[in-house]
């Protein structure tokens, strides 16, 4: 254990015996601390959602209440001679974890209002069965008067509900009425901030906190995002159980509005306020507004519209406390309420030109080819019978037209749309239905149009990310381990840092580089999963002539060692970079060829000089 | 048979009301890119403007008044917290709107106190109506075919008018309206009036049938987007379908086995986001820019 | 064939930029551009892909916000004033994806240019009588109708206005040669109709053949102003900036 880690327990540890000591004096009546510091343990998972994980749950009373429910029904039914508070809370939050799992796997491949709008369905179907499964949980009643569950700690069984020794606290009175539930709570809570702590620096949060920021990158240097989501979803859902079952047993009853979209809400209320992405941001917001809510109520009628004013108060005026919220803005891929593609041009194909599919025949050694691959949008065929062949260690440039259907091609190649007609077969397999996140991880990297990076990291985090899912695979969860010491993992970054000359501004964060900067760290991205093929969507667009030199140098080392695919308009690049070259037009292949033999076709020069010949030009 | 088509009528006139707050919901998103969960908010100030007016003047100023109020209500909102967050990402926008309509419904509760409410209605609409084998509230027939006629104007207002063109032009393209010199704020601000202006009035025409208390917005707001969900964000004929077939399903379903009646639309909506994630008349891809 | 184009002595200058800077985030796109177009001329704005053509029309039309520089409209400022306005003061832009409104028929397309127009422009019998086609389609849907036919309908929402300059983004861009051909066409007759216009292009011989002045572009500078018949005696010009 760091020193930090020791000073970070003594604090916490610390605040949280001094916490009943703040609260009696402001009026909070004794339970209330308790209550506080077990709530607090739900706003922190439902903090891994909303902040870490940045997807809005509007259903977490399934979970908080589910916990609850099934604490009480173990307790009452299942041990009602001996209830053991171990094993009820326990049993709540497996429940409750497996709960999560069910929901997350419809849920989390949706996003923002349709996943909220769906984890509130979900939670109002548990609300509905829970209410009319009478005889087990007491339908509106809920249930009421649950028997003591005894903690047994070796020979003892400890009764939490024992009061604490009264403390005199000068001119504020007593401080009675304090029972052994506290302390056990308060050592929950303490062991769960180390845990959040733990986890968040982990590699698992540091993937998850990249999913968030680019999950269209994330996806493309081979996580499974889906999966590291659900991931969250479940831990998330099982610690929610696991306070909602110490809050029923606390209580001693489960009322049925612990299921109901307003406690639901009430989560949401309490981390937003107090700040999401941060570890003490819920605690804070959970200890504020219960607060207020039993302390003000007393007091004033307006304690919900102070409530109010306050979250509102705090998403407009205080946006650093909405931090993670509010920065998806300026993502290049916003999760927005559609998963956006990337459009293509909505030309329709003018019928007047004919295709030619020009791809050779197959033979043993290409390391991808596509048969009469095809993809519409709507209706619109945006590639159609695509024949296409590449050699190992070839460098091949496709060329065409804006419109031309190029960077859909890349992306059909790259697996991140599925065509409609048509196989992709690399390496002699058949990859057309292999998701994008696989087929990184057989070789197939890709570079974007517009660079897509982590612009918060540093360019040697952008570069590790990468490597961490060459070395790591699609999913891993390490929840503890830190990343920090992977050493193929550093060693992987540094090189393809080393490779586009970027080792000079490693620590930059990249959303300061400049363009050329931003688009070479694109491909070190890339290059960093380790791939045999690398597509490169247009590298140099956008660049200055130098830089443009430099990256057509680097590229063509590249090329050395990998197969290397490239869209680029610069036709002096092309011509002079490329072993082959295709030419698209109006979605499908026009000619395949040297640079010589593409330069002379009568075909490429109609598509692009638009049916003016060189001989017009002279007049 | 008798209670299946009252139940069929009743289901009609649930549905019409969650059709009029998901065409606003759906409008505005189409417009203006705004997910709002304030609008339920909208149904409930226009209900207690129409119930304050209608005790105190008279029903038929109370349907004028709360209209007017709502949709000023509603620009003043747009123009001091809503419109800096048109651009930011939706889980912003829903919470702060759900904010909002917290703010709206403990503002609504404290004034007006926590119980139900609701007025009557002239003796003249008081009677019932006999369909064949049904006998029906007069009241309520009127409130759907009055929700008919009003959605029928939003749509021509829609598809036949110039400000609907720009409008419907702006759904598609908010940037090529500009360089063809649209106002397209203008149009936006009228959008965002005009469905919060339609909540508003079926709010007040319909605490006659469902009374209201200040948690009533929110209770009508989440199955007004389930009904758009269902529909399809930013479809007219979405929400009207989806609006329908919401109010159906509770109704019938509340005949059949009346616990299952406020859960069947959720099951409704999770069958739909996973078989056709875009809803029902949704369009896969509505967005540019 | 055509007369060779030539400058008149003194024309009224329309639209004039002076040391216009543009940025993309931190990314400097354009550098100092200056250029001038006297009012009923043709002048062509060449240069490759992503050097600053587009983004000299967005600066125009107050879609991308100019650092510094002015751009004036017979003299006044166009620069701070948002999109709408500039395009209600009769600066006209067809963008480089037509941008045709999808949703809406090609009649309604047309409609919302006359309702948007601060003062009409042609009359509907005249474009019409242009663009035949388009007659033909009025009812379809903008997602209905061919590339050519997109391009067409996205000019005649420009003239349906009082245009006074209009910038026409790539208009041949991705059509089949025969529609090209059409295309061309159609932008002499905006010419012969004495409409001032700036025109990007990245097909040379379309813009060489219909320009009455040219600039080139690289880099987001302005490197070459002068006549098409320059550029075309001048392989290594085209080489150097256009590689053609």
């Amino acid at each position: 254990m760091l020193w930090a880690d020791v000073r970070f327990t003594v604090l916490c540890a610390l605040g949280i015996a001094a916490f009943p000591f703040l609260l009696h004096p402001l009026g909070g009546y004794s339970t209330l601390a308790t209550q506080i510091a077990i709530v607090s343990i739900a706003s922190i998972a439902f903090n891994l959602l909303l902040g870490y994980a940045g997807t809005l749950s509007y259903g977490h009373a399934m979970f908080y209440g589910g916990g609850g429910y099934i604490a009480a029904i173990l307790v009452m039914r299942a041990m009602p001679q001996h209830p053991n508070l171990w094993l009820a809370v326990a049993g709540a939050t497996v429940g409750t974890a497996i709960l999560a799992v069910l929901v997350g796997a419809v849920t989390v491949r949706l996003y923002g209002i349709y996943f909220a709008l769906l984890t509130l369905a979900f939670a109002q179907m548990v609300f509905f069965i829970v209410e009319q499964a009478k005889d087990w949980t007491n339908g509106d009643d809920g249930l009421q008067a649950l028997p003591n569950a005894l903690l047994p700690i070796g020979p003892w069984n400890i009764d939490l509900t024992t009061h604490l020794p009264t403390i005199n606290l000068g001119p504020f009175g007593d401080l009675g009425e304090l029972r052994l539930w506290y302390i056990f709570a308060g050592i929950c809570l303490l062991l769960v901030l180390i845990l959040f702590r733990m986890l968040t620096r982990s590699q698992f949060g540091e993937v998850l906190g990249a999913i968030r920021e680019n999950e269209q990158r994330s996806t493309l240097i081979g996580f499974n995002a889906a999966g590291y989501r659900l991931a969250a979803f479940a831990i998330s859902g099982g610690l929610t159980g696991f306070a909602g079952a110490l809050r029923g047993l606390f209580d001693g009853t489960v009322p049925v509005d612990s299921l109901s979209i307003d406690r639901s809400g009430s989560f949401v209320i309490y981390t937003v306020v107090g700040g999401v992405q941060t570890l003490f941001g819920p605690v804070a917001g959970t200890a504020v507004i219960m607060f207020l809510e039993n302390v003000l109520s007393a007091k004033t009628p307006a304690w919900r519209l102070i409530e109010g004013l306050i979250f509102v108060g705090v998403i407009v005026f205080l946006p650093r406390g909405l931090a993670t919220v509010l920065k998806q803005q300026r993502d290049k891929n916003p999760r927005g309420l559609f998963v956006r593609s990337l459009r293509p041009s909505t030309e329709e194909p003018d019928p007047l030109l004919k295709p030619t599919g020009e791809g050779r025949r197959s033979g043993p050694m290409s390391i991808i080819e596509t048969f009469k691959l095809g993809k519409l949008f709507g209706h619109f065929a945006a590639n159609r019978d695509i024949d296409f062949r590449v050699d190992p260690g070839e460098l091949r440039a496709v060329i065409g037209p804006n419109g031309a259907g190029k960077t859909t091609f890349f992306n059909l190649l790259a697996g991140t749309i599925a065509p409609n007609s048509g196989t992709i077969n690399y390496k002699g397999r058949d990859v057309s239905r292999v998701s994008g996140t696989q087929r990184v991880h057989l070789g197939i990297a890709k570079a974007f149009q517009t660079a897509s990076l982590y612009p918060d990291q540093s360019v040697r985090q952008n570069c590790r990310l990468a490597a961490l899912a060459r070395v790591q695979g699609p999913f891993a969860l390490q929840v503890f381990r830190r990343s920090m010491r992977l050493d193929d993992v550093d060693a992987l970054a540094e090189r393809a840092m080393d490779r586009l000359e970027l080792t000079g501004v490693a620590d930059v964060r990249a959303g300061d580089l400049s363009h050329g900067d931003k688009k070479r760290l694109d491909i070190a991205i890339a290059l960093a999963t380790q791939p045999q093929i690398l597509l490169l969507d247009e590298p140099i667009a956008g660049m200055s002539k130098d830089e443009a030199r430099k990256t057509e140098t680097l590229i063509r080392k590249l090329s050395t060692e990998m197969t290397v695919l490239i869209i680029e308009h610069d036709m002096e690049m092309v011509m002079g970079i490329s072993d082959s070259i295709t030419v698209l037009h109006q979605g499908t292949v026009l000619a395949t060829g040297t640079p010589a033999e593409i330069r002379d076709n009568p075909r490429v020069q109609e598509a692009y000089l638009g049916g003016h010949s060189e001989a017009e030009l002279a007049h | 048979m008798e209670a299946f088509f009252q139940a069929l009528l009743g289901g009609l006139v649930l549905g019409l009301i969650y059709v009029a707050i998901a065409v606003g919901l759906t409008i505005i998103f189409g417009t203006l890119r705004l997910v709002n969960f304030a609008h339920g908010a909208f149904y409930a100030i226009g209900a207690y403007v129409g119930l304050v007016i209608a005790q105190r003047i008279g029903v038929g100023w109370a349907f004028v008044a709360a209209p007017i109020a709502v949709a000023l209500f509603a620009v003043l909102l747009d123009r001091l917290v809503l419109r800096s967050f048109y651009d930011k990402e939706p889980t912003a926008q829903l919470l702060v709107t759900f904010g909002i309509a917290l703010v709206v419904e403990e503002t609504l509760r404290l004034i007006f106190g926590a119980t139900t409410q609701q007025y009557r209605m002239p003796e003249a609409l008081q009677g019932s109506v006999t369909l064949g084998p049904i006998t029906y509230p007069a009241y309520r027939l009127l409130f759907a075919g009055g929700v008919i006629v009003m959605l029928a104007l939003v749509w021509l207002f829609i598809e036949r008018t110039n400000y609907g063109l720009i409008v419907r032009a702006g759904i598609r393209d908010r940037v090529m309206v500009q360089l063809l010199g649209g106002n397209i704020r203008q149009a936006s601000t009228i959008v965002f009036a005009l469905g919060a202006a339609i909540a508003g009035l079926v709010g007040a025409a319909a605490t006659p049938i469902y009374s209201i208390d200040p948690g009533t917005g929110f209770a009508f707001l989440v199955p007004s987007f389930v009904v758009v969900v269902v529909g399809g964000l930013g479809s007219f004929w979405g929400a009207v379908l989806g609006g329908l077939l919401i109010g159906e399903l509770q109704s019938l379903t509340n005949l059949a086995y009346a616990p299952a009646s406020n859960v069947v639309i959720y099951l409704c909506m999770a069958l739909v986001l996973l078989l056709r994630p875009q809803g029902l008349l949704g369009e896969s891809e509505v967005i540019r820019q | 064939m055509s007369a060779p184009p030539s400058v008149p002595a003194a024309v009224t200058t329309r639209l004039r930029l002076d040391g216009i800077n543009t940025y993309y985030g931190d990314s400097h796109v354009l550098r100092d551009v200056s250029l001038h177009i006297g009012a009923g001329e043709t002048v062509a704005l060449l240069g490759r892909n992503g050097v600053g053509k587009t983004t000299t029309l967005k600066s125009i039309v107050g879609w991308q916000k100019p650092r510094s520089g002015s751009v004036t409209l017979d003299g006044t400022e166009l620069v701070g004033r948002d999109m709408m306005s500039i395009a209600r003061m009769g600066v006209s832009l067809v963008p480089e994806e037509r941008r045709i409104f999808t949703n809406l028929t090609v009649a309604e397309n047309l409609k919302i240019a006359q309702v948007t127009a601060r003062k009409p422009g042609w009359t509907l019998e005249h474009v019409y009588e242009k663009f035949p086609r388009l007659r033909e389609r009025l009812t379809h849907k903008g997602d209905e109708i061919s590339g050519g036919e997109k391009q067409m309908l996205a000019i005649a929402r420009a003239l349906l206005q009082d245009v006074k300059v209009l910038l026409l983004d790539e208009p041949t861009e991705g059509l089949a040669p025969l529609i090209v051909r059409e295309v061309e066409n159609v932008i002499r007759e905006i010419k012969a109709a004495g409409i001032t216009t700036l025109l990007v292009e990245q097909n040379l011989y379309s813009a060489l053949s219909v320009a009455d002045r040219c600039y080139i572009i690289d880099q987001g500078e302005i490197k070459f102003e002068g006549t098409p018949q320059q550029v075309r005696d001048d392989a290594a010009l085209r080489q150097r900036y256009l590689h053609v």
